[in-house]
């Protein structure tokens, strides 16, 4: 709109200044190391937090309507174990059917856990805690003991070495993650859909006086983290080869972690998929670059988790600034 | 200033039997009934002295119900004290094996637990536009990951020495210790809640954080004793968790979090604040734990457990939810 | 084509409980503006909502434009061109004012949102309504003038014909109002016809042409403005005759109690300084935003002065908390009640006796009896309407709810300063008479008042002394013989206020 406020808009936003964070922070790796920026390396490191950034993208949308979702690695689980033995037992050949049969197991389930919201009205964070239980316990069920490993999954996890989705061009993954985005962006920018979304997040009394069915859109936010968790159980059976319950678990920390480091507010109506998407990148570069600095891996989560702490430290302390500062320049 | 009108207002309470079996505390007592006698008819071994004997590997979450039905009650949360219990137990394990006499671990165990409850109260306090959810998100991968630094690459410790968390597993006949001193902080807790003006300040923060301040109450103080507390407790909770396991590691105390909120949850404990009693929080405690012993007796499947669990929480918030909705429906129907 | 552009037969609306509205009804001619009045739960709000669809009616029939119409949501409303801006504005703080503007009704090609051609309309209708901000700014940013002006323009852009405006002026400073006055007349000589509910006179002299009283959920009458007394208005409202409104008893103002002097806070008011006498009503008064409610809630340790010290009866005191205040007897009686007055949630009993649990605890154990009966005393000296004590909070009207906060400072048996914002905001006219009955008393008790206001009769009919903000520091200070309407607006508006002005006249 206007040109003038550009760099006001930089200085002012979340995503630009994750940007900038994101910068720092590979150059600071790569003087250490300097293969991490090679090709091969930053396709890795997409690969294997393709999960998390893709369940980012759900986890944005119920933190934007003021809910939480703590049982989406559950439902990951729920989900890759069952597909995983189908595959062992050669209930199914195919790969398509895997990710269809994932996915909309994924979307069954999230489409239970919104209705007890959104109908039920029980909190998100209770609603959320106990199917954590349950679908982690269907997962252990369906395993019976057993895990479906690499030979089990036979031509399955090829698809994750293969590039066949973008004609040879880059991993399938990788593929599947940009077609999220790129959905997801366009959902929640440019769709009435999507503007509900925020408009709930923002303020639901109003959303409901203006016509927008506030019950009908929660169920669908739920139901979208579903439907992710579900593709992302397949994804992941597919990634590391292998479907084991516990796979996954606690990780859903990772990719709340993501939204908040993304400048997602827990309390609804803002956030946006770029900041998403800056907040997993900072998370997986963070996780990729300690070994290469030259710190031990056991100290990988100590400083994950100071970081997260910092940064939402930090934006409470520069919001204290800014709001010093306008008071100071407010004529008396 | 007489009453212009000069109506009166009642001050009688309302103290019928009946309404207290109605409440939601009374449903429990008659729920941990049933499982009980549930329990009995499926297990042949189901007897007190097999479950007071079997309580000990559930009665270390118990611990930190009390201080969580505070936080609760507050309308505020902690997932952190999971990984806080771990780090206790490693600080523990870690000194007791450097040979620190049994008091000195003891010691190191709790105040452990107290550094990082005070380090959650710290933040909540100080920095009260962020959620606690997000405070003790960041926390909670804080402290496990310092036991893991502290664990080193194995991953897990045992302990050389387990003479003295031997003797604080002892028993009292079929009792063991630990039953006692979860009953006397049960009883301590439940009357500052019920009785005392800290426990009326809780609901009050609970209901309404901005009047509580305005009205006087030391808000910020009030929250970050709790968290505090809470972190002792951990403490304790770590020291017998490793009385019972000899060791730990760095998956010690997961999930302990959930399992303190879904007990204070199923006891009619609002997440939201304000609502609930502690009571009820302790009825629960020993609903879940006798139905674990139980099912854990005929050999179910401890997963099979976990989606009995999950879905007893859910009922627990969705029926009073369902019911209300239709007695208000009947309401409206029976006026107009 | 009938008469009416609007009208509603027999309305019955039935909460769990309650009978909000009981076979009410209501006629709106096109092109005009009519006002609806009423005690605070006499069942307009409920009454807009059932014409806007968002509730529906047991009983009763409606017609638009002479068809019978059967609303099932406020979408149907939309859509046949009825617009409402509530009370509090229905907004979204986080999004844009486009976006406010255009909710569920987006500019689509395709089922994809048309940004740019959305915040040129809303620049449109922005400026039609001469508004000082752009559309692409934040709702959230925005003052409650300007989210009002936004609600209106989302109004507009529907194309509605009727407008339903809920007590547009109640949280306006003088100057905002007048804009807005504006904004109606243009509204109505386009030919939309407006609804608007207000508590203040003045609105409805200006502006409407009928007036329609409900009472206690009933339809009471609808008169022509021309016609009617103030008198017979309130008559109307309220069921009975007020006779004395501000019965200001003669108090000779005693010692000195309170005493703040150069109170400086960044950014919010600048080298105030005040005192109030033991007897003396003080009224503290100037627009919205002046610092008033600021400055005593520095006092009282809800926040901190950077700068500036506070006497009580001569001594210098420190405060750093709201405890504080209250150990020294300094009570505050906060403006917003149901956020900051009361947990309303919880029974009466409980929260007169919030601040003051502690005293009455032995060795740190709760007395409930002593808690009950001390309550119940000073409840019923304030005449709240309730039951019982355990009655909820929010059971009560707002006026009843004001009356459990007064009780609230009452049952402080140290109470020497009271300090009271916005005392009867949101009240209705018979219980702001039975509050500045007992301020009148508790004046001649020997407590020490201030009250923060924005309502000029009230200040003017109630305080010794006025203080006059503005833009954070104290511009005037007045005897209750020197103050007028025109003498205080002047202070009020004394810098920021004059800049203002020209820009009306230009």
């Amino acid at each position: 709109m206007e040109k003038k406020s550009l760099w006001k808009k930089i200085t002012g936003s979340r995503e630009a200044s994750l940007v900038i964070v994101l910068i720092v922070l590979c150059i600071a790796v790569t003087i250490k190391s300097p293969n991490f920026m090679s090709a091969q390396n930053i396709l890795e490191i997409l690969k294997n937090n393709a999960v998390i950034m893709i369940m980012a993208l759900g986890m944005l949308c119920v933190l934007l309507i003021g809910g939480i979702d703590i049982s989406i690695t559950s439902t990951l689980a729920f989900a890759g174990m069952t597909i995983g033995m189908m595959y062992k037992y050669n209930k199914i050949e195919s790969t398509f059917l895997g990710f269809l049969i994932a996915t909309a197991m994924g979307a069954v389930c999230g489409l239970l856990i919104g209705v007890i919201i959104a109908y039920g009205k029980v909190m998100p964070i209770i609603a959320t805690m106990g199917f954590m239980y349950i679908y982690r316990g269907f997962a252990y069920l369906v395993a019976q003991d057993q895990w479906a490993g690499a030979d089990a999954l036979g031509s399955f996890k090829d698809f994750t070495l293969s590039n066949s989705l973008s004609f040879g061009l880059i991993n399938n993954t990788i593929t599947v993650t940009v077609i999220c985005y790129i959905i997801f962006f366009i959902v929640l920018k440019w769709t009435k859909f999507g503007r509900s979304i925020y408009a709930v997040g923002s303020n639901a009394e109003a959303a409901e006086i203006s016509g927008i069915n506030v019950a009908a859109i929660k169920t669908a936010v739920y139901t979208i983290m579903g439907t992710l968790a579900g593709l992302c159980g397949a994804l992941a059976t597919s990634v590391y080869a292998s479907a084991q319950p516990n796979m996954q678990t606690s990780k859903e920390m990772d990719v709340i972690a993501a939204c908040v480091i993304g400048g997602v507010s827990m309390n609804g109506g803002r956030g946006s998929v770029l900041g998403a998407l800056l907040g997993a990148l900072v998370l997986s570069v963070i996780s990729k670059a300690l070994p290469l600095v030259g710190i031990n891996a056991i100290a990988q989560n100590t400083i994950k988790g100071v970081i997260i702490v910092a940064v939402i430290v930090l934006n409470v302390l520069t919001q204290r600034m800014m709001d010093k500062a306008n008071l100071e320049n407010r004529e008396m | 200033m007489a009453g212009k009108s000069g109506r009166t207002i009642s001050a009688t309470p309302d103290k019928s039997l009946k309404k207290a079996l109605l409440s939601w505390e009374g449903m429990l007592l008659l729920l941990f009934i049933a499982i009980n006698i549930l329990c009995k008819c499926i297990s042949p071994v189901y007897n007190l002295t097999n479950v007071l004997r079997e309580m000990p590997k559930y009665l270390t979450e118990i611990f930190l119900l009390f201080p969580m039905a505070y936080i609760l009650l507050m309308g505020e949360i902690d997932i952190s004290v999971g990984s806080t219990v771990c780090l206790a137990a490693t600080m523990a394990c870690l000194s007791s094996n450097a040979g620190v006499p049994f008091i000195g671990v003891i010691l190191i165990g709790l105040l452990t637990g107290t550094v990082c409850g005070m380090i959650n109260g710290f933040l909540a306090t100080r920095f009260r536009e962020l959620p606690t959810m997000i405070i003790t998100l960041g926390t909670q991968i804080v402290f496990r990951g310092i036991a893991e630094i502290a664990l080193g690459d194995g991953g897990s410790i045992s302990l050389t020495n387990a003479d003295g968390f031997r003797a604080i597993a002892g028993k009292v006949g079929p009792v063991p210790y630990m039953f006692f001193i979860v009953i006397i902080c049960a009883v301590i807790f439940t009357v500052i809640a019920e009785k005392r003006v800290f426990g009326r300040n809780l609901y009050a923060i609970g209901s309404n954080s901005r009047t509580a301040f305005y009205s006087g109450i030391k808000v910020n103080q009030m929250l970050f004793i709790s968290y505090t507390v809470l972190g002792l407790l951990a403490g304790v909770s770590a020291l017998f968790l490793t009385s019972a396991t000899y060791g730990a590691n760095t998956t010690t105390g997961k999930g302990f979090e959930m399992d303190a909120i879904a007990m204070a949850v199923f006891g009619g404990i609002s997440t939201a604040g304000g609502k609930g009693k502690l009571i009820g929080g302790i009825i629960s405690a020993f609903t879940i734990t006798c139905l674990r012993v139980g099912l854990g007796q005929i050999n179910m499947n401890p997963q099979v457990i976990l989606i009995i669990l999950g879905a007893l929480l859910i009922c627990a918030v969705l029926l009073p939810n369902i019911s209300q909705s239709i007695s208000d429906k009947k309401k409206k129907a029976s006026r107009a | 084509m009938s008469e009416y552009v609007l009208e509603l037969k027999g309305i019955t609306k039935i909460f769990p409980g309650v009978k909000a509205l009981n076979n009410v009804q209501f006629q709106l001619k096109p092109g005009e503006v009519h006002a609806l009045m009423g005690e605070n739960g006499a069942g307009k709000s409920t009454f807009i909502k059932v014409i806007t669809g968002v509730h529906k009616a047991e009983e009763g029939e409606m017609y638009l434009f002479g068809k019978k119409v059967d609303f099932k949501g406020p979408r149907d409303a939309q859509q046949a061109g009825i617009a409402a801006v509530y009370q509090h504005p229905t907004s979204y703080p986080d999004l844009t004012v486009t976006e406010n503007i255009f909710m569920n009704h987006e500019i689509k090609k395709r089922g994809i949102i048309q940004w740019k051609q959305m915040h040129e309309e809303a620049q449109g209708y922005l400026d039609e309504l001469d508004a000082d901000f752009k559309s692409t700014a934040e709702m959230g940013a925005l003052s409650v003038a300007q989210q009002q002006m936004v609600e209106i323009a989302k109004a507009i852009s529907t194309h509605a014909k009727i407008i339903i405006l809920d007590e547009p002026t109640a949280a306006l400073t003088a100057n905002e109002s007048q804009k807005l006055y504006k904004i109606v007349d243009k509204l109505r000589d386009s030919g939309v016809s407006i609804i608007f509910i207000s508590h203040r006179f003045e609105d409805m002299y200006r502006l409407a042409t009928r007036v329609t009283v409900f009472r206690d959920s009933q339809y009471i009458g609808t008169y022509d403005v021309n016609g009617i007394t103030n008198a017979d208005l309130i008559k109307a409202m309220v069921g009975r005759e007020i006779n004395d409104l501000f019965p200001k008893p003669e108090v000779k103002p005693g010692a000195e109690m309170l005493r703040i002097e150069n109170f400086s806070r960044t950014g919010y008011y600048k080298n105030v300084n005040l005192h109030v006498r033991a007897g003396e009503i003080i009224g503290l008064t100037g627009l919205v935003g002046a610092g008033r409610t600021e400055v005593v809630e520095s006092v009282c340790g809800i926040t901190r002065q950077n700068e500036g010290k506070v006497f009580l009866e001569g001594k210098e005191v420190a405060i750093k908390n709201p405890t504080d205040a209250m150990k020294n007897g300094i009570i505050l009686l906060p403006e917003d009640r149901q956020k900051t007055g009361l947990i309303l949630s919880w029974g009466l009993g409980r929260n007169v006796t919030l601040p003051i649990v502690k005293k009455l605890s032995t060795n740190g154990f709760t007395n409930d009896k002593k808690e009950r009966e001390l309550s119940k005393k000073f409840l019923e000296d304030v005449d709240t309407k309730a039951v019982t004590i355990f009655d909820p909070a929010s059971s009560l009207s707002g006026g009843n709810q004001q009356k459990v906060v007064v009780a609230k400072a009452l049952a402080q048996d140290n109470m020497k300063v009271i300090i009271m914002d916005e005392p009867t905001k949101g009240v209705d006219v018979g219980a702001k008479a039975e509050i500045y009955a007992i301020m009148g008393e508790l004046a001649q008790k020997g407590f020490a008042i201030i009250m923060i206001s924005s309502e000029m009769p009230e200040i003017l009919g109630m305080s010794d002394r006025i203080y006059v903000m503005c833009n954070g520091r104290v511009t005037g200070e007045l005897s209750r013989e020197e103050a007028s309407q025109e003498t205080i607006l002047e202070f009020a508006m004394e810098k920021g206020g004059k800049k203002k002005k020209e820009e009306v006249v230009k």
